[in-house]
């Protein structure tokens, strides 16, 4: 049994500016120990999906499933915790562990066992002095990480983490993403993230979901996505930028030319006819001194602002 | 077993909050029985003129007082929380616990009740020592009266907080519901009419058991069935309005916002 099925889930909100369609349809799977990442700009309509899925907001029509029970039943709570929106889901006036006892025991953990996993939580991160400090005393990543620990304290097979490390410093955001890799790995747990952070999808996720305006425009492994924008695209840096008339020269010659940092590089896609060593030719023809060519690889966040500009420009 | 863990983390929380904050606690208590010595001290004047303002004694002045404590006590507690629980933002997660929201909900007037009943006795044995009139207390018949005096109040309760989830700023509605509180409480329950409002017949039953030392077997067979009935329906009516608004929070999404 998959860990979320979403199939054909349409969500419109009803304003008192008229109707906001949020989702159009969108259909998507994730199965059981996978992390997938949910991705879209801003209003694309990850958040509304992901409290779709632990039953916050009623969809419109459709199926939103968690392990087979559908998410509108309360009972969808014993397999699904989620971080949402923000490091909001804390109680500010009770210590770090007063929360996390709260949330262990909500979800219908005996005292021991609450405080046992407490214990672990605070200290898989790094809260131990700050154990017996009230929430709205804690800095924003801490809160973050707090919010973070509460959800994972339910101890439910599906984790659903809107922006988890919003707010958070490099160290911290580094550390968070290996601990999120770690929970599908050694304890099996299911993760679905949403994140504007490239970074950290690359680093924990497997595969991906694209949003754009309330549609799935991309489903695959991150390495296939990859894969299908690797472009013959070539860097290459110059030693003395580059001379006059040396631009037309090359723009002649070679179709997608693109001048880098102030000219001091440049980056060139080649078409299937042409070579590395057409360009390199072109190059000394024009007069331009090569200090190294390499092959400019796509990165996820490419890839990502590709498919939701070309889709875009598709609706237009 | 679960349902026991989730209640006592509930309960644990609420009193947790009520620990780490006793001037509240306290000047509340303070505040009640300032105004009780002023209403005391009002109804003495009145009767030296002749004048019975709060029915036929003191002692019920003393009960209608103590009714209407504990009903400001269980509908703010109700409301107040799900409000900051709704600013506070954990008010998703409360939504996300597996027996669902309306156990945490009836865990909170658990809460509720046991700390109103602590406070009220606190402030009944104050008010006994200031009138010098001795009151009984047979719990037996209290305590199941108490309960079904206000039960129409937790529906009013959930009323409020199925219109505060959806509207949001409602507070100036919320005081002016305790000055209806005052009226009910003071409302002779003679009428047939006055009986099916809520508080007045329960705050002259328990009256009759504190000032008479009636019990539930001696009141009226009548009166009581009519307490029942009428507490059944309100506090229905409060949950399938609250059940209502509840459907229309999770339909334009707004458990979050405030
Ligand atoms: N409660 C609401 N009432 C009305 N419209 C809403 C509500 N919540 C979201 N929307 C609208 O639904 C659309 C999707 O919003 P959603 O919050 O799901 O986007 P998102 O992908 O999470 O964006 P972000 O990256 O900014 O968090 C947006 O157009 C938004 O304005
Ligand atoms: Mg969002």
């Amino acid at each position: 049994m998959d860990a979320v099925v979403v199939d054909d889930l349409t969500k419109e909100y009803r304003t008192r500016k008229g109707p906001v369609q949020a989702l159009t349809g969108i259909s998507f799977r994730v199965e059981r120990g996978e992390i997938v990442g949910l991705l879209g700009a801003n209003g694309a309509g990850k958040t509304t999906a992901i409290k779709i899925l632990c039953g916050l907001l009623r969809q419109t029509s459709g199926r939103a499933e968690v392990f087979g029970v559908p998410s509108s039943r309360p009972e969808v709570a014993r397999h699904v915790a989620a971080l949402l929106e923000g490091s909001r889901n804390v109680y500010w006036r009770l210590s770090v562990e007063e929360n996390l006892r709260f949330f262990a025991g909500l979800q219908g953990a005996p005292p021991r066992e609450a405080r046992r996993r407490t214990q672990g939580l605070v200290a898989q991160f790094g809260l131990e002095d700050k154990r017996r400090t009230t929430a709205n005393l804690l800095s924003q990543g801490m809160k973050q990480k707090l919010a973070l620990a509460c959800a994972l304290v339910k101890g439910t097979p599906l984790l659903l983490l809107d922006e988890p490390t919003l707010g958070l410093d490099v160290e911290t955001s580094h550390e968070l993403r290996g601990f999120i890799r770690e929970l599908a790995r050694s304890q099996g747990k299911t993760v679905l993230l949403s994140s504007h952070d490239m970074g950290v999808v690359e680093d924990t996720c497997a595969r991906v979901v694209i949003l754009a305006q309330g549609r799935v425009v991309a489903d695959d492994l991150v390495p296939n996505l990859l894969a299908l924008f690797r472009t013959r695209a070539y860097r290459v840096s110059l030693r003395d930028g580059l001379p006059d008339g040396a631009r037309a020269q090359l723009e002649a010659r070679l179709s997608a030319l693109r001048p880098l940092e102030a000219e001091r590089a440049l980056e060139v896609e080649l078409p299937p006819e042409q070579d590395v060593y057409t360009l390199m030719d072109a190059l000394r023809e024009a007069g331009v001194a090569v200090e190294g060519v390499s092959r400019a690889e796509p990165n996820l966040e490419d890839v990502f602002l590709r498919i939701v500009r070309g889709q875009n420009e598709g609706e237009r | 077993m679960s349902r026991l863990w989730t209640f006592l983390a509930v309960l644990t929380r609420f009193f947790i909050e009520l620990k780490r904050y006793p001037f509240n606690t306290l000047s509340g208590l303070a505040t009640l029985y300032l105004i009780f010595l002023l209403l005391f001290a009002g109804a003495r004047y009145a009767q030296g003129l002749g004048v019975n303002l709060f029915g036929e004694s003191l002692e019920g002045l003393v009960v209608g007082f103590l009714v209407w404590t504990f009903a400001i006590a269980a509908y703010s507690d109700l409301s107040w929380e799900l409000m900051r629980e709704a600013q506070q933002g954990t008010l998703e997660q409360l939504y996300m616990c597996p027996l669902g929201f309306r156990f945490v909900t009836l865990s909170w007037i658990a809460g509720s009740f046991l700390t109103s009943l602590v406070m009220v006795a606190a402030l009944l044995g104050l008010m006994m020592v200031t009138t010098g009139h001795f009151l009984r207390l047979p719990l037996g018949t209290l305590l199941p009266l108490l309960f079904l005096t206000l039960a129409p109040v937790y529906g009013i309760g959930f009323l409020m907080a199925g219109l505060a989830l959806v509207y949001k700023r409602i507070q100036a509605f919320f005081q002016v519901l305790q000055f209806v509180f005052v009226a009910l409480v003071a409302l002779p329950s003679d009428a047939a009419w006055g009986k099916a409002l809520p508080l007045s017949l329960g705050t002259r039953l328990l009256g009759r058991a504190m000032v008479d030392g009636e019990t539930l077997f001696t009141l009226p067979l009548g009166d009581v069935l009519v307490l029942i009935g009428t507490g059944a329906f309100y506090l229905l009516l409060g949950i399938g309005v609250f059940r209502l608004f509840e459907g229309i929070a999770k339909d334009r999404g707004l458990l979050a916002h405030y």
